[in-house]
């Protein structure tokens, strides 16, 4: 009965709060979850109101002569299309629109390389792990420079992360819940996401579709550094890869050529 | 075939034609009402063992592991573990909800409450019956197999459905199952629509139908459409698997041409997304028939209901991308699919406002059906309101594939389509056995499967929002999860109290089955046609084919004078 | 109308309607990979033979025509040919799928294998789940030659719903000929 335990020292509301928000703009994600939520929690005690109170006030025992409607008089059918009018006025357009400024502006309005300071990487997933690759030196994917890294992924804070996404083998999702951002790797497609991490530390990449057995270690690391620590990493690495990359080995040359 | 013609049928003598092969729409139901009680059974346990796993990885299944897992001590293995996950989801949906809503209340429903003495097609309902039996025993013998069933998700997407990822017969029968399962559900799906538009009693305008009819009807109708969707799906998929062919084979393993499979998950929720209203729709049904005559007094509304319904029908067709958002389809489909999904809250805001006022000012009898029934009020409410967060395309970047959804599709097809069939069995058990169960179990059996069953779906909402994904063996390889393991074991611990109080229902129903009260014709005092006939009622239901005079929900009518405060729908309406 | 016929009707109907969706959706999977596909047919593929496709659309008209005609004589109360048209429209139905057998020798012949890649798949994928509802279609035509054997008008129903599953599998054939051969 650990739980019981845990439930004493931590409230459980605590404890399903969402990991740290290290993003720029995962906050869009988080007002407009607790926007619903309000929202949902508004109309749930509406029917809670009405599903106990009807069901204590009118009890057979407190009222023995029901009312004889059909509710079809102008006042009930008034009622009821302002209730589905207003459930659709209050929630629903307001999600929808907030949800679809977010997409459009934000979330699928991918950087450009070209036009700004966007590091790329390019990510595969397979059974079972994670593969990220930087383009190195030359700043072409897809070439013997490249530094690839296993369950690794190692980004700079306050900077534009673009990410270019396939697949091997099936479908997987690269899921990273602290920037609240998730995105499916599909064999033969290139899917993208980009984000803007603003605080070092290490977090936790998971895929979350089902992909096979051994699916739950699907697990890699990111670690966020700051800008200065990040570019110190690269320069590493693009050293070490230069030493060791063996162009005979398959497993280090899946990069493919970037396209916007 | 005796197509029909609604004529009196000599009843089977024997006990071969009596309850094998019967053609009799009542003991094909309770064939149904058997086979779903079974596959219930199965399902839960391992729903159990699932929930063990996520509480206490690692550790033996206590009791039945050893049985069960010789190999590994009772410790349930991950290979295990995705079989498990993806039966009791094949399990839940297709062989235990469909056959006790559909099966068993469709084909006992909708002759009796439409004044029938059998379905249109009686021998195509015998064989709608054997086909999904047929269909059951492919799936579980899938389970013998040395690579064992199927482990791709309920979904079963390729290209992990494929040989690439499941290179197991388990998946080849899986396929064949559903392929044979929706064979059935077509014939069922003929036969119900052709009974409610050709045999309805004379003077039952649609209108004159008991919600339940509605909402099996239209079931019957998002059935025959779609149905057949997901049938291309698995042939497709059973050819990619059998015959070498590359349909929804891609990238580095199509070594030949590029196939796409995405597209299998566009036609899995084509059906997916009606197929969860051909779950809910009849527990709509039913709740509204019942919230009705428990609170005395007729539907709030009735005709908006069965509007509403048909307007949900129409829309659930057109919502599917919702599923898909993280597929990254282009910006304006999944625009579309978001503002369409967001639409459907108007019709269901307006059942609920009509639930509500069925029972506002009613004079409410807490019988186990109505608790059953107010308990689907209950949880639907949550089970709708959470699917806001997962219609829209920003906050299911986050909750998609996380214990949210799991949460949120748990509440809406699994706990209100469990209590409604709850509550339909509860209702209709008199009828169909001629005995009345015992409602102090009833009641026992409702508050111990409503309040854990809060817990575990609002469990799962609660580690689902702390990003805890889903179909994983074990959640705490994550450091970040770890922090999840009390609410955790608190799910899988209501899980279990959920499952051992079914107990109670299963004794009761076995208990009453043969020893209890016997029930009069009209135990619930209500009005539809159903009623007006002896329980059980003999084989060909009714001796004249009843005439029909009124609605359904003529309870409560202030202008009665004959003791009685409801009206058989065969009886003109009382007018003051 | 009688009961019983509108209830054949009604079934024949919504039989009709899943059949269609089942249809409907594999070609919506064939618009899918033919727009996304950059060549149709793809390079590796040498020329699909039209031959067997050609008569077979052929063998399958002609059956539908004959069909009719047994039908309509039937209602005029000729019943000895209708019987006559019924047997040829079996016996076209049976030499349909003989014609398609040997468009799937030819398509081997002529190197297209069933795991060439997806175009080959949609060829040998499409046409045999039609040929298999033509099995079932052929099930059918030998019941609407026995309900004709009968000779009673009160079935003739059952003889037009029998028509018009055969109609509905020539339409789908006439689809496949021109969206997957032709085009």
């Amino acid at each position: 009965m650990n739980f019981l335990n845990y439930g004493l020292s931590t409230s459980w509301f605590e404890l399903s709060k969402p990991p740290l928000d290290i993003s720029t703009n995962g906050h869009l994600i988080d007002s407009l979850w607790e926007y619903t939520t309000v929202l949902a929690i508004f109309y749930f005690v509406l029917v809670c109101i009405g599903l106990f109170g009807f069901s204590y006030l009118y009890s057979h025992k407190r009222n023995k002569t029901p009312y004889y409607t059909y509710g079809n008089k102008k006042s009930h059918l008034m009622v009821t299309a302002l209730i589905g009018a207003a459930v659709f006025l209050s929630v629903d357009l307001n999600i929808a629109r907030v949800a679809n400024n977010d997409m459009l502006n934000v979330f699928w309005n991918y950087p450009d390389p070209k036009k700004e300071e966007v590091l790329r990487v390019q990510v595969m997933g397979q059974q079972w792990m994670w593969s990220f690759r930087y383009a190195g030196p030359d700043d072409q994917f897809g070439t013997a420079d490249d530094i690839v890294s296993i369950n690794d992924l190692r980004v700079p804070a306050k900077t534009k992360v673009l990410f270019h996404l396939t697949s091997k083998d099936v479908i997987h999702s690269f899921f990273v819940p602290n920037v609240r951002l998730k995105v499916d790797t599909i064999p033969g497609r290139i899917t993208r996401v980009w984000w803007d991490a603003n605080v070092p530390g290490t977090y936790d990449i998971a895929c979350a579709e089902m992909c096979g057995t051994h699916h739950y270690l699907m697990k890699a690391q990111l670690t966020v550094y700051e800008k200065d620590d990040f570019n110190q990493w690269l320069a590493t690495s693009a050293h070490i890869a230069k030493t060791t990359n063996d162009p005979a080995d398959k497993n280090l040359q899946w990069g493919w050529k970037w396209e916007n | 075939m005796s197509g029909g013609f609604n004529e009196i049928h000599e009843a089977p003598t024997t006990f071969w034609s009596k309850y094998i092969v019967s053609y009799d729409h009542k003991v094909i139901a309770k064939q149904f009402l058997w086979y779903a009680i079974f596959f219930l059974g199965v399902g839960g346990m391992m729903a159990l063992m699932i929930r063990w796993t996520l509480a206490y990885p690692g550790q033996p299944f206590p009791i039945i592991g050893k049985l069960l897992l010789p190999s590994t001590g009772g410790v349930i293995p991950p290979d295990t573990y995705a079989m498990l996950f993806t039966l009791h989801g094949t399990i839940m949906i297709f062989y235990a909800i469909t056959p006790l809503l559909i099966g068993a209340f469709g084909n006992y429903c909708i002759p009796l409450m439409i004044g029938a003495r059998d379905m249109a097609f009686p021998l195509l309902n015998m064989l709608s019956f054997w086909f999904a039996a047929l269909s059951g025993l492919i799936l579980l013998a899938s389970l013998f197999l040395p690579l064992g069933g199927a482990a791709g998700g309920w979904t079963s997407y390729p290209t992990l459905s494929t040989l690439i990822g499941s290179p197991g017969d388990g998946q080849t029968l899986w396929c064949l199952a559903i392929f044979v399962l929706g064979i059935s559900s077509t014939m069922g799906a003929v036969n119900y629509i052709t009974t409610v538009i050709t045999l309805r009693a004379p003077g039952m305008g649609y209108f004159d139908m008991p919600l339940t009819v509605w909402g099996l009807w239209l079931t019957a109708i998002l059935n025959a459409i779609f149905v057949p969707v997901l049938g291309a799906g698995v042939m497709l998929l059973l050819m990619d698997r059998m015959f070498g062919t590359t349909f929804f084979l891609a990238g580095a393993s199509a070594t030949a041409g590029s196939g796409d499979p995405v597209l299998f998950q566009h036609v899995f929720w084509i059906f997916g997304h009606p197929e969860v209203y051909i779950l809910i729709l009849p527990a709509w049904g039913i709740v509204s028939d019942l919230l009705s005559f428990f609170s005395r007094k007729p539907a709030f509304g009735a005709k908006a209901t069965a509007m509403s319904m048909t307007a949900v029908t129409i829309l659930s067709t057109l919502v599917y991308g919702h599923h898909m958002f993280t597929t990254q389809m282009s910006p304006l489909l999944t625009q579309s699919f978001m503002t369409l999904t967001m639409t459907i809250s108007i019709p269901s805001a307006i059942f609920f406002a009509n639930w509500l006022g069925t029972i506002w000012k009613g004079s409410i009898r807490f019988d186990s059906p109505m608790l059953f029934s107010l308990g689907v009020v209950f949880v639907f409410g949550l089970g709708g309101l959470t699917g806001l967060h997962l219609g829209t395309v920003t906050t299911d970047l986050y909750l998609h594939d996380t214990y949210f959804v799991v949460g949120h599709f748990h509440y809406t097809m699994a706990a209100s389509v469990l209590l409604g069939g709850y509550a339909g069995i509860y209702f209709w058990f008199p009828k169909m056995f001629g005995r009345m169960m015992n409602e102090m179990m009833a009641k026992i059996h409702f508050w111990g499967t409503m309040i854990p069953l809060n817990g575990i779906f609002f469990g799962m909402l609660m580690v689902g929002y702390g990003g805890m994904h889903r179909r994983i063996y074990n959640p705490f390889v994550y450091d970040s999860l770890k922090r999840l393991i009390p609410i955790n074991e608190m799910i899988t611990i209501s899980a279990i109290l959920m499952g051992l109080f079914q107990i109670v229902f299963v004794v009761n129903f076995l208990y009453s089955l043969w020893k209890g009260k016997k029930a009069p014709s009209n135990p619930w005092n209500v009005g539809t046609l159903e009623w007006t006939i002896p329980s059980p009622p003999v084989h060909h239901n009714y001796d004249e084919i009843p005439v029909v005079k009124c609605g359904p929900h003529e309870l409560g009518n202030p202008n009665l004078k004959n003791g009685r405060d409801f009206q058989y729908q065969t009886e003109e309406l009382v007018k003051g | 109308m009688r009961r019983a016929e509108l209830q054949g009707n009604l079934a024949m109907t919504v039989t009709l309607v899943s059949g269609a969706m089942l249809f409907i959706t594999l070609f919506m999977g064939y618009a899918v990979y033919r727009t996304n596909a950059p060549f149709w047919p793809p390079l590796n593929i040498d020329k699909v033979p039209l031959t067997w496709p050609w008569i077979s659309s052929m063998i399958i008209a002609l059956s539908s025509w004959t069909c009719y005609q047994a039908r309509s004589l039937a209602q005029k109360g000729e019943w000895k040919s209708a019987q006559l048209f019924s047997l040829f429209t079996i016996f076209c139905g049976l030499s349909f799928v003989g014609t398609q057998t040997l468009l799937w020798r030819d398509l081997k012949m002529s190197g297209i294998m069933v795991d060439s890649g997806v175009f080959a798949s949609i060829l040998y994928g499409f046409t045999w789940i039609h040929a298999l509802h033509m099995v079932l279609g052929l099930g059918g035509l030998v019941f609407l030659h026995l309900t004709l054997l009968k000779v009673d008008s009160k079935n003739l129903y059952k003889v037009m719903n029998v028509e018009r599953f055969w109609h509905f599998l020539g339409i789908v054939w006439a689809f496949m000929f021109a969206g997957l051969f032709l085009f």
